[in-house]
């Protein structure tokens, strides 16, 4: 494949520039209005604590974690970052739709290896996240971005352990993405 | 590189010098103990009952009468006009928009001066001038005020001109009181600070 | 007068129809900016893309001085704000965790869905991969309970802790970030060059 071509195959993203004001005014207007930043991850919690009041109730009653997020007046799924994360979603499917980006399920990887080792290694780092998350009161978008924003230093603990140790481990991946 | 990032770099970099320069200004001014220790002892910071009583006739509105006793206690009797804030729920934030208006004086009433001394002590601690304390409080005012004793024979004349006033006082407070009786509680207008600049517009 | 939640200028029952509007604004800018490719954020840790570091930190500062300034002016109280409680130990063993899942799984929890919306099959595993793992913590809890609510600071912010204002704070963020954003641009055209083939 020689240069220019791949040159014209590359997608047409905004300025990430562009991007990141646009990013950090929409932080700004919804601490403006909510009091509290964008989140992701809480979202699958919900998710995770109503499936599992649905199908074993009892036990998720039980569980000190999920009691937690257990209310009686409404479902765990009735919440603001579950509404939020739809959004999330759908505005992704707009932008795709609008840059031309949505097709058929694909899977993208390095040609270094197989589709199959990429979704074994999607797995398991979504699960590292998810467990991460927990740990860290938020992702990168609640506590990272939205933490640090508000000048917390939870956020700005948790962005730096993010980065670094993505930073330390990057060598020992590379096969996956270079 | 792209001159217009120059720009960009160049207005970020200004705007976040900006906050830097516009957000200098301490949360809370609290002054120094040393300070604070002068102005306790100098007794600049007690007014008299006469003075009291004379700005209260002439309707200073510069005057405002803080009552530190309990609430209850203030429901039996207080001056006329004063606000009360018991001196445990002094420095709600609702309550301290009462101190620190440009153009007032805070004068602080107890049945003696002591609470209301550490009234005084918690003001100028946060930060608050012009705040004063009524010497000897409402016992005091009972007894020059609503309740004067005449000057023996041998006293300087100026004793004769306070218990002239004192008695003309005394006609206006407790006649005052005699026409609107207990229970028909003047409404009290009382200055206070504006909530801390809510601009019209914003967000 | 801002936030308008919390100080009930615009009622509770607009919430949700908010929260909506805002992850759409989300979803679109996460996904306009090119993260809903894996290959793309992880290239921030290869040197070779660094549009996580320039949308981020762009957002970031842009976000830390505009909260000064609404707050300078009286529109914002940020006494009022939520501010993320601080969990010393917990929290750096969860951003490590979360550091190797992202060099692992090439997303994090919001980019993965705007994956999803696209298409992405990797994306979908990931996404299914967050809720295991998250599944995972919830039923192994009481092994680490004490070890999850440990070293509680409270809701501190930088300011609390260090004392260094938060204007300070927020220079401090620009002048690095900016700082970043010129180095990072030489070191991926110098990347970039030795790598002719790569593609998006």
């Amino acid at each position: 494949m020689n240069k220019h071509h791949s040159k014209n195959s590359e997608p047409k993203y905004i300025n990430p520039y562009l991007g990141g004001v646009l990013l950090g005014l929409l932080v700004l207007v919804t601490v403006l209005i909510t009091g509290r930043g964008l989140g992701a991850s809480g979202a699958i919690k919900s998710t995770v604590v109503t499936t599992a009041h649905v199908f074993t109730p009892e036990q998720a009653k039980s569980n000190a974690y999920m009691n937690k997020f257990i209310s009686d007046d409404h479902s765990p799924m009735y919440t603001w970052l579950v509404f939020e994360t739809l959004g999330i979603f759908l505005g992704g499917l707009l932008s795709g739709i609008v840059f031309g980006r949505v097709k058929k399920l694909r899977t993208e990887h390095s040609p270094k290896i197989t589709s199959k080792t990429r979704l074994i290694f999607a797995l398991i780092g979504g699960m590292l996240f998810g467990i991460g998350s927990q740990f860290g009161r938020g992702c990168t978008s609640g506590a990272a971005l939205s933490g640090t924003a508000t000048f917390a230093l939870g956020g700005a603990v948790v962005m730096f352990a993010i980065f670094g140790t993505g930073y330390a481990a990057a060598y020992f991946f590379r096969k996956l993405w270079i | 590189m792209n001159r217009n990032y120059i720009y960009l770099t160049i207005l970020m970099l200004v705007l976040a010098v900006g906050t830097v320069l516009v957000n200098n200004e301490p949360k809370l001014k609290q002054i120094e103990p040393q300070q604070l220790l002068v102005e306790m002892v100098q007794p600049t910071r007690y007014v008299t009952t006469d003075q009291v009583a004379e700005m209260m006739i002439h309707g200073d509105p510069s005057l405002e009468i803080v009552d530190v006793r309990s609430a209850a206690e203030f429901e039996k009797f207080a001056l006329p006009k004063a606000v009360n804030i018991p001196l445990d729920s002094l420095i709600n934030p609702s309550n301290l928009s009462y101190f620190g208006i440009p153009g007032t004086r805070v004068v602080f009433v107890s049945n003696d001066d002591i609470a209301a001394d550490q009234a005084w002590v918690l003001t100028k601690r946060l930060g608050y001038k012009s705040t004063y304390v009524m010497r000897g409080g409402l016992n005091c005012w009972m007894q020059t005020i609503i309740d004067p004793q005449e000057p023996g024979e041998n006293e300087p004349s100026l004793a004769f001109e306070t218990y002239t006033f004192r008695k003309g006082a005394q006609q206006y407070f407790t006649g005052a009181q005699a026409e609107a009786p207990e229970g028909a509680k003047v409404k009290v207008e009382v200055q206070r600070r504006k909530k801390t600049s809510v601009a019209a517009g914003g967000c | 007068m801002c936030p308008l939640i919390p100080n009930g200028i615009i009622g509770t029952g607009w919430d949700f129809v908010i929260a909506l509007i805002l992850g759409i604004a989300f979803g679109f800018i996460l996904e306009a900016s090119g993260f809903s490719s894996s290959r793309n954020i992880v290239g921030v840790f290869y040197g070779y893309n660094f549009v996580v570091l320039r949308v981020f930190f762009t957002a970031l500062i842009v976000a830390m001085v505009g909260l000064l300034y609404f707050s300078y002016f009286g529109w914002l109280d940020l006494s009022k704000i939520f501010i993320l409680p601080t969990y010393l130990i917990p929290m750096i063993v969860g951003g490590v965790i979360m550091g190797i899942g992202f060099i692992m799984g090439g997303f994090c929890p919001g980019t993965s869905f705007t994956a999803v919306a696209i298409g992405k099959l990797d994306g979908i595993v990931f996404t299914i991969g967050l809720y295991l793992g998250i599944f995972v913590f919830t039923e192994a809890y009481p092994l680490f309970g004490d070890f999850y609510n440990s070293g509680d600071l409270g809701n501190v912010t930088i300011t609390d802790a260090f004392g260094i204002p938060a204007s300070w704070v927020a220079m401090a963020f620009t002048v690095v970030a900016l700082a970043a954003f010129w180095g990072t641009s030489l070191i991926e055209k110098r990347v970039r060059k030795n790598r002719s083939e790569y593609k998006f």
